[in-house]
């Protein structure tokens, strides 16, 4: 069972501001965690700042002020703190930890169009100074359905066989956390079902916490350790606040 | 953590992946570039070929080399040797005058003769080694084509050669076979020459002057120094009747006589004559006396009794340390018992130069010179000139007494350089110059250098300077048109590398955003579009030189009826081959720096939503 008194990743306190045109959107994460192995689902309706938090656990976005954000891949190793690498602009370290410790699924696979799937596969292992061997590689894939794959361009693959290869490459390199954006969106509910299974079945089995972002709420609710939804609130005409909180129930 | 650098070790992969994968577009590029590199080379490499080729055929003719004298002066052995060790001088060689330098030839079929130039030429002979002779030794001659076409002669035959003088109203002719070494490609003359060594060449000279050759056995005079003197007086007990002084000026050589003083006997001889004497001076105002004038007023005077005595004023002679002006004087017994002076221990003046031996001389007594010592007397002249005197006796003068006869050629070396020579103990003159020079610069870069130098000294000289002016304002002419469109054609090989890398960099936002998700820093991809502007500044740079080989091949095929074998028009060096690929590597990284600013500044959370 997941260690919840050592969070892998542990965000107090977090608000992050975007404004576009003359409307402004306000997250506000007060106490978010994500366990060493466990799933962690993020649901909400659209525009209520699922994917900005993602895009903040993936350390692509800074946050606008933040209390504690504190990323433990190897416990008991002491934490990176996130905040204070966002503060100091250290770009090449928060890149470093992305590579080392992160997979990301995006919600179309995000693969590398110019490679081919064996190569996008290894990517991340690759810029880490190292790949999966063959024979694992092979393994995962015959795992995930994808052996007679490896070698066709993404562009040759159906929607779904892009989605796995997508979570192959995020976990390949034996990443301690993934994060998955609207995995499913484009797949029909019976495929989205197999691929959210594999996903979290892959993770299991690799040791790598997910934190999965859907507005599909039953396709993750069984699997969850954790669910974490957003309270939005209009504060004047042009102003939208969302405060993100456990679910009751969904939590452990 | 890992290392930070093992993604930029993916870059140049990813970079080469996608060039791969859109390789219609690439190939685009790649064209495009090719298509600004090809025809830069080709303008460079027909720059290159065709100032080489008219370099190389003004390079490969020594006639081009050759700086030419335009007057005939003289020019001391010094000068050959200052010359000949500037910088640039490839050969230089003494000529001899050239109304001396011809030689007959005689044709062999009839015997008929005919003229022929003859020049001098010495180890090195440009002229000769690159026109397909060999330089000739004593005894052998080269022949132009036109010269051996006439004689009728090739490699090996004997040549027969008259060199003809006139003498003393007479002709005279020596003849002399020489062999024919080689014969010279038509291209070193049209005209019919024959090329000697200088030694020839000289002898040539020096028989058409009269003076003999006697290693070759051809007679003539000697080449003693002639005397010369200031003037000569003229002492008789009674004076001349005035038809008899007017007929002494007239050929004679001597152009004034005036009657003179004891006094002004005295300053000239250092003693006066008996009282009641008649002294004349004989004048030969702007040219010096010769001892056919003092002859030709012997002749005049027959009958009467008198003295002739010739005089060289202002020599001074020195031993050691000690300087003297000395007196010239040569009496023999009867002339000294008219004047009442004693008679000098030599004869009177023979008219003629001295025959060989150390030259007597009476030494003041006040010196106390030991008799028949030997003084080694060193006189200044156009060149010192050292000579030994035996003292014969004393004088009571204060100046030392010379037979008139070595005065008169002290005088002379005033004016020649003259030598005397230990061996035969005998003065001659030493040659003073030649009159003349054929010189070839190393190189044709040399000759305009060469020809301004000359000129500065005064030296007027013809040379192909405008030929390799010309070619050297075509050279610059030609490689600022190449400047001009090489700068154009790299600004449109910039534009298209800076346009087509910023463009892809805008296509791959989305994948250079999931390379910034997956772990590439803001640092790394900014290599991405370096990389790949590289790579097809490479590849544009191979299709380049595949293009630029076609086009100058075709180029040369074209102009080929006007080209000798191994000349061509189109021709890259080498040596600019790794200069093209830097610059145009270099430029293209500079293409690509924009792009590559734009590529860092990919928010990859904004890229990922966009999708």
């Amino acid at each position: 069972m997941p260690h919840m008194n050592a969070p892998m990743v542990r965000l107090e306190g977090l608000v992050k501001t975007r404004s576009q045109n003359e409307s402004v959107f306000e997250l506000h994460v007060p106490d978010f965690r994500v366990a060493p192995g466990s799933m962690v689902a993020v649901v909400g309706e659209s525009g209520c700042g699922k994917s900005t938090l993602l895009d903040l656990l993936a350390l692509v976005m800074a946050p606008t002020r933040v209390d504690r954000f504190e990323i433990a891949p190897r416990p008991p190793a002491p934490p990176w703190d996130a905040a204070a690498l966002w503060s100091r602009g250290d770009e090449s370290s928060l890149a470093a930890l992305r590579r080392e410790y992160f997979g990301y699924v995006l919600q179309t696979g995000g693969l590398l169009p110019f490679l081919s799937v064996r190569r996008n596969i290894e990517l991340p292992g690759a810029i880490n100074g190292g790949r999966p061997s063959r024979r694992r590689l092979e393994a995962l894939a015959r795992d995930m359905g994808l052996e007679s794959c490896l070698d066709r361009m993404p562009s040759s693959l159906s929607i779904g066989q892009r989605q796995r290869a997508a979570i192959l490459r995020a976990l390949a390199h034996g990443p301690r956390l993934v994060l998955a954006d609207e995995p499913t969106a484009a797949v029909d509910k019976a495929r989205a079902r197999t691929i959210m299974g594999d996903l979290h079945r892959l993770a299991r089995e690799e040791g790598a916490a997910v934190v999965v972002v859907t507005h599909d709420t039953d396709l993750v609710m069984d699997r969850a350790d954790a669910v974490y939804s957003f309270e939005l609130e209009v504060v004047s005409a042009v102003a939208t606040r969302s405060v993100c909180r456990p679910v009751a129930g969904g939590a452990p | 953590m890992s290392r930070p650098d093992s993604p930029l070790r993916q870059v140049p992969l990813l970079a080469a992946a996608h060039l791969r994968h859109e390789w219609i577009l690439t190939l685009c590029l790649v064209v495009a570039l090719a298509a600004v590199i090809a025809p830069l080379l080709v303008l460079l490499g027909l720059k290159h070929g065709t100032i080489r080729t008219l370099r190389e055929r003004l390079v490969q003719d020594p006639v081009f080399r050759e700086i030419r004298p335009t007057q005939t002066r003289v020019f001391s052995p010094q000068w050959f040797e200052d010359v000949a060790a500037w910088p640039g001088v490839g050969f230089l060689t003494p000529t001899i005058l050239p109304l001396s330098s011809v030689v007959t030839v005689v044709l062999p079929p009839d015997r008929k003769t005919a003229l022929f130039d003859l020049i001098p030429t010495a180890a090195g002979d440009p002229l000769i080694l690159e026109n397909g002779g060999i330089v000739p030794e004593d005894g052998q001659v080269v022949l132009t084509a036109e010269a051996a076409r006439l004689a009728g002669a090739g490699p090996g035959d004997d040549l027969e050669v008259r060199i003809t003088r006139t003498r003393g109203g007479r002709g005279e002719t020596v003849t002399d076979r020489l062999r024919v070494a080689a014969v010279l490609d038509a291209r070193a003359g049209s005209l019919p020459r024959v090329y000697a060594p200088l030694a020839f060449v000289l002898d040539v000279e020096a028989y058409k002057e009269g003076y003999a050759a006697p290693a070759r056995g051809w007679p003539g005079e000697t080449p003693r120094p002639y005397p010369s003197f200031d003037g000569a007086l003229l002492l008789l007990p009674e004076p001349l009747p005035p038809i008899v002084r007017s007929g002494l000026v007239i050929n004679t050589g001597f152009g004034r006589m005036v009657e003179i003083g004891r006094e002004r006997v005295r300053k000239l001889l250092g003693r006066v004559p008996p009282d009641g004497f008649a002294c004349y001076e004989l004048l030969a105002p702007a040219s010096p006396v010769t001892p056919s004038s003092l002859r030709a007023v012997e002749q005049k005077l027959r009958g009467y009794r008198r003295v002739l005595l010739p005089y060289a004023r202002d020599i001074v002679v020195s031993v050691g340390e000690r300087r003297f002006s000395p007196v010239g004087l040569s009496l023999d017994e009867a002339q000294a018992a008219l004047l009442g002076w004693t008679a000098t221990p030599w004869p009177g003046l023979s008219g003629l130069s001295r025959e060989g031996g150390v030259p007597p001389c009476l030494w003041p007594a006040a010196e106390s010179p030991a008799v028949g010592e030997t003084l080694q007397v060193l006189a200044p002249g156009t060149a010192e000139v050292s000579f030994p005197v035996r003292v014969a006796g004393t004088t009571a003068l204060d100046r030392p007494v010379l037979p008139v006869e070595l005065m008169g050629v002290l005088r002379t070396a005033t004016q020649r350089a003259v030598t005397f020579d230990p061996a035969s103990q005998t003065f001659q003159m030493a040659r003073g110059g030649y009159r003349g020079f054929r010189l070839y610069a190393k190189t044709i870069d040399d000759v305009p250098g060469l020809y301004r130098r000359l000129k500065d000294q005064g030296v007027e000289v013809a040379a192909q300077v405008e030929a390799i002016e010309r070619i050297r304002i075509l050279d610059r002419g030609l490689s600022h048109l190449f400047w001009l469109i090489a700068v154009l054609g790299v600004c449109g090989g910039t534009g298209v590398l800076v346009s087509s890398l910023y463009a892809a960099v805008d296509r791959l936002r989305r994948d250079l955003g999931v390379l910034r998700l997956l772990g590439f820093a803001r640092g790394h991809v900014f290599f991405f579009p370096v990389v790949q502007g590289l790579i097809l500044a490479a590849l544009g740079l191979a299709a380049g030189f595949v293009g630029y080989a076609a086009l100058a091949e075709v180029i040369d095929h074209s102009f080929a009826m006007d080209l000798a074998p191994g000349e061509a028009f189109c021709i890259l060096p080498g040596s600019h081959v790794p200069l093209v690929c830097l610059s145009t590597i270099a430029l293209a990284g500079l293409a690509s720096l924009a792009a590559a600013w734009r590529a860092t500044g990919i928010d990859p959370a904004e890229v990922i939503r966009e999708q």
